[in-house]
């Protein structure tokens, strides 16, 4: 994918009602998550406001050869609303902190969403068909004079512009004490986990006043606590098997066949510390902000800091290949910790085929890493440099005082109020979905829209 | 993010500074330090913080203080880790109020409560108390209701505040490290400099973990009723020892004890007799160090040597008149630690 590197931009899609380039947002609007459906056809966005945004691909077209692709808004609903907690005067966020999908198994499409406290489950649906012709009503739905009745008939289901509901089907509440920061849906397709800080619960997706514990690692006096769960997902193949991640840069892949309590880990993945580059935040980004299964579930990758990883499941001691994403930041540390961008929560993504990563960095820059050929790129994504049908340029980031080519950032310059957080990767084709704050960017390769 | 009174500096820049005898690391942990403080005190009066974020501030905080005592151009012998010192804080509670101890005991065991109280508080509501009735939490939150238990208890409730806290535990490691001078042992530790701030950095530091430590060192039960008792005991050999009056009224008598007089209030500390000598020698040390503090050095949280100073008072414990015998100290690094001192007491009445 990244050899030529062209990327062409095929769609821009602002969540904001302004198109205007410089049209203020509100901190609603900010993306929170962004994710494919099993097929790519369908990619849902959450926002700091609660909703949730459906966008569908429009299906190829002879006479439009060039709409092929593109993405449009399918349906846009009030997922969860600020909730306040009263027992502990708190108020419940609204933010959709992630969307998982279900895989499709009939004709309507399921999604999961969840803010800090709640999980919901939403059916999505569409309705193209109406029924017409009943005896008793009219058109408009008012009763009809029986005594103009004169023959019956059967009614009919007529075309109708295509509508998309969207209900809750079901509502899984007051199981987390601490905040949500991942679902993951099981490859049973019958059962959920979800992950706060300290523990993790198993759902069945038909039964919401019940879910099982099966990680739990608060501390009896919690003035012992040192480490935080930051990201779990459930093996893409074995429905037995878990990982989760600390903030102590472990990952635990857990066995729901040995105890009904995962808290022993059945591998432990942990990179030992190199003291040569050991400083006062190592532990601070080190600490684990997404984990993902490659397709293959052979693989997990994950994302701290600086850097990408990605981890062999049978090799527990190291990661088989560490990318690095911003080490320009290195020195930075300090400053980004006073501003408190440390703390930021990068993920990360597998392309189709396993064989390239994906991560979002400062001044809306996002990098992609060929596993194979070892080629990095690195590529922003903004409206000045993103016209539809544009080819994305490659960004390079100078140290400070450094060579600097034309075209070139300097670190100093980098806008770290930019940040991409959250980005998707199509689950079979080289399409890609950054969000960027309030702004949703879909790039396509089209030259290689194979996965190879 | 900057302490009030402290000039906006340039963070140090840290090209993988991993090497402590390197002149820019002290500069760097002491900001780092600075700021962690400052994040997490921020973090704790949010309604709800992020656990991540408050663990890992409190991680690097907790690191950062290590890494000081680990640095051999501050005078220090090699302390020990904080459970053990919290232990030997536990030990100062348990075996029997010695009368050479009183101050550190009755401190410790005033501080103690008060940490017990407010940063396990505050870190159950970090952590959005639990509704499992576990008995630590079950433990925190009677704090903040009405005990029946005791009357004191309630005052201890209502004195959960930050500002009585951090006093509290600033105030208790000093004399901690009084307390274990005392004991008569050389190596133990002079106090770790940055106890104090330790304490202070909370909940899932050593304050609490002395609370943790103390209950069990009391058998466990309702934990509660443990810690207050504890008081009560080191008050009643306090008032027998003068010593301890003085000591604790003149060592801050230049700092706003105003929210300490109620804490002394209630363990009987008020109306110390006329000016013991040792507490006036302390003070003399302490005075000029922080009037004649050059500016430009950092501020630095290594009380280690002001601790060194108060072992001074070991010499004079319980019956010793003398004054004399105060050991003379290089005035630099007490400067130094003079000032940090009245900064470090600055901050926490602030907060």
């Amino acid at each position: 994918m990244l050899s030529p590197i062209q990327v062409l931009c095929s769609d821009i899609t602002t969540l904001s009602l302004e198109p205007e380039p410089f049209a203020s947002y509100t901190e609603a609007d900010i993306i929170s998550t962004v994710e494919f459906n099993h097929t790519g056809e369908l990619l849902a966005t959450g926002d700091k406001g609660g909703r949730v945004v459906i966008f569908q691909r429009e299906p190829e077209s002879k006479s439009e050869p060039f709409s092929q692709g593109e993405y449009n808004v399918y349906s846009t609903f009030q997922s969860h609303e600020p909730e306040f907690d009263y027992l502990k005067s708190l108020e419940i966020e609204e933010k959709i902190n992630k969307i998982r999908w279900l895989p499709q198994q009939n004709a309507a499409q399921f999604l999961l969403s969840t803010n800090d406290k709640t999980i919901k489950l939403w059916k999505v649906s569409e309705r193209d068909k109406r029924p017409e012709g009943y005896n008793l009503k009219d058109e408009e739905g008012r009763i009809k004079d029986i005594s103009t009745v004169t023959s019956l008939q059967v009614p009919v289901l007529m075309p109708m512009d295509l509508m998309v509901e969207v209900s809750p089907r079901r509502v899984f509440a007051n199981a987390h004490t601490y905040h949500v920061n991942s679902i993951s849906v099981n490859s049973d397709y019958m059962t959920y986990m979800s992950a706060d800080d300290l523990r993790i619960n198993l759902w069945h997706l038909d039964i919401t006043d019940r879910s099982f514990n099966i990680v739990d690692i608060k501390p009896v006096n919690m003035e012992d606590l040192t480490e935080v769960i930051t990201a779990a997902e459930f093996h893409p193949h074995h429905c037995n098997l878990f990982v989760y991640s600390s903030s102590k840069g472990t990952l635990r892949l857990c066995d729901m066949r040995e105890a009904a309590l995962c808290d022993k880990h059945s591998k432990l993945f942990e990179e030992p510390e190199d003291p040569s580059a050991r400083s006062f935040f190592s532990e601070i980004i080190s600490s684990v902000s997404d984990v993902k299964f490659s397709h293959s579930g052979r693989y997990l990758l994950t994302r701290d800091y600086l850097t990408a990883k990605v981890w062999d499941l049978n090799m527990e001691s190291k990661p088989l290949e560490t990318y690095q994403v911003h080490d320009y930041l290195r020195s930075k540390l300090c400053s980004l910790y006073e501003n408190d961008c440390i703390f930021d929560k990068f993920e990360c993504a597998w392309n189709g085929s396993d064989s390239v990563i994906m991560t979002g960095a400062y001044n809306n820059f996002f990098r992609m890493f060929d596993r194979n050929t070892k080629r990095d790129v690195t590529l922003e994504a903004s409206r000045e440099s993103s016209k539809p049908r544009a080819v994305l340029k490659p960004r390079r980031v100078c140290a400070a005082g450094g060579k600097r080519r034309k075209d070139d950032i300097s670190v100093d310059s980098l806008d770290f109020t930019k940040k991409i957080l959250h980005t998707a990767w199509h689950p079979n084709e080289n399409i890609i979905a950054i969000a960027a704050t309030n702004n949703l960017y879909i790039f396509q390769d089209k030259l290689n829209s194979e996965m190879h | 993010m900057i302490m009030k009174g402290q000039k906006r500096k340039h963070p140090p820049e840290d090209v993988e500074v991993s090497d402590p005898s390197s002149p820019t690391w002290e500069s760097q942990r002491q900001f780092v330090f600075s700021v962690s403080l400052n994040k997490y005190q921020r973090g704790q009066e949010l309604p709800e913080p992020s656990l991540r974020r408050s663990v890992l501030i409190a991680n690097t905080l907790r690191q950062v203080s290590r890494e000081a005592r680990r640095v051999p151009s501050v005078d220090v012998e090699v302390p020990p880790p904080l459970c053990s010192s919290s232990s030997e804080l536990q030990e100062s509670t348990l075996t029997g109020v010695a009368p050479a101890k009183p101050p550190s005991a009755v401190m410790f065991s005033n501080s103690h409560s008060a940490l017990v109280s407010c940063p396990v508080v505050s870190l159950n509501n970090l952590s959005n108390c639990d509704t499992s009735r576990s008995p630590a939490t079950c433990h925190l939150s009677a704090l903040n209701v009405p005990l029946s238990v005791k009357d004191e208890d309630e005052d201890w409730g209502s004195m959960s505040t930050d500002s009585d806290f951090s006093l509290s535990a600033a105030i208790s490691s000093i004399l901690t490290a009084l307390d274990s001078t005392i004991d008569g042992s050389p190596q133990a530790a002079p106090r770790t400099p940055l106890r104090s701030l330790e304490n202070l950095s909370g909940p899932s530091d050593g304050g609490v973990a002395w609370g943790k430590q103390a209950v069990r060192g009391n058998g466990g039960s309702w934990e509660q009723q443990e810690e207050w008792r504890v008081p009560e005991s080191s008050v009643e050999v306090m008032r027998s020892s003068f010593l301890s009056e003085l000591t604790v009224e003149d060592l801050f008598q230049d700092i706003d004890t105003s929210l300490l007089e109620r804490d002394m209030g209630v363990l009987g500390l008020r109306g110390s007799g006329g000016g013991y000598q040792a507490g006036d020698d302390l003070l003399r040390y302490l005075q000029p160090f922080s009037s004649s503090f050059p500016p430009s050095n950092p501020f630095s949280v290594s009380l280690n040597q002001n601790l060194k100073c108060l072992p001074s008072f070991s010499s004079f414990c319980p019956l010793s008149s003398s004054s004399s015998s105060l050991p003379a100290f290089s005035s630099p690094n007490l400067v130094r630690e003079g000032l940090e001192l009245e900064h470090l007491m600055e901050i926490l009445v602030e907060s």
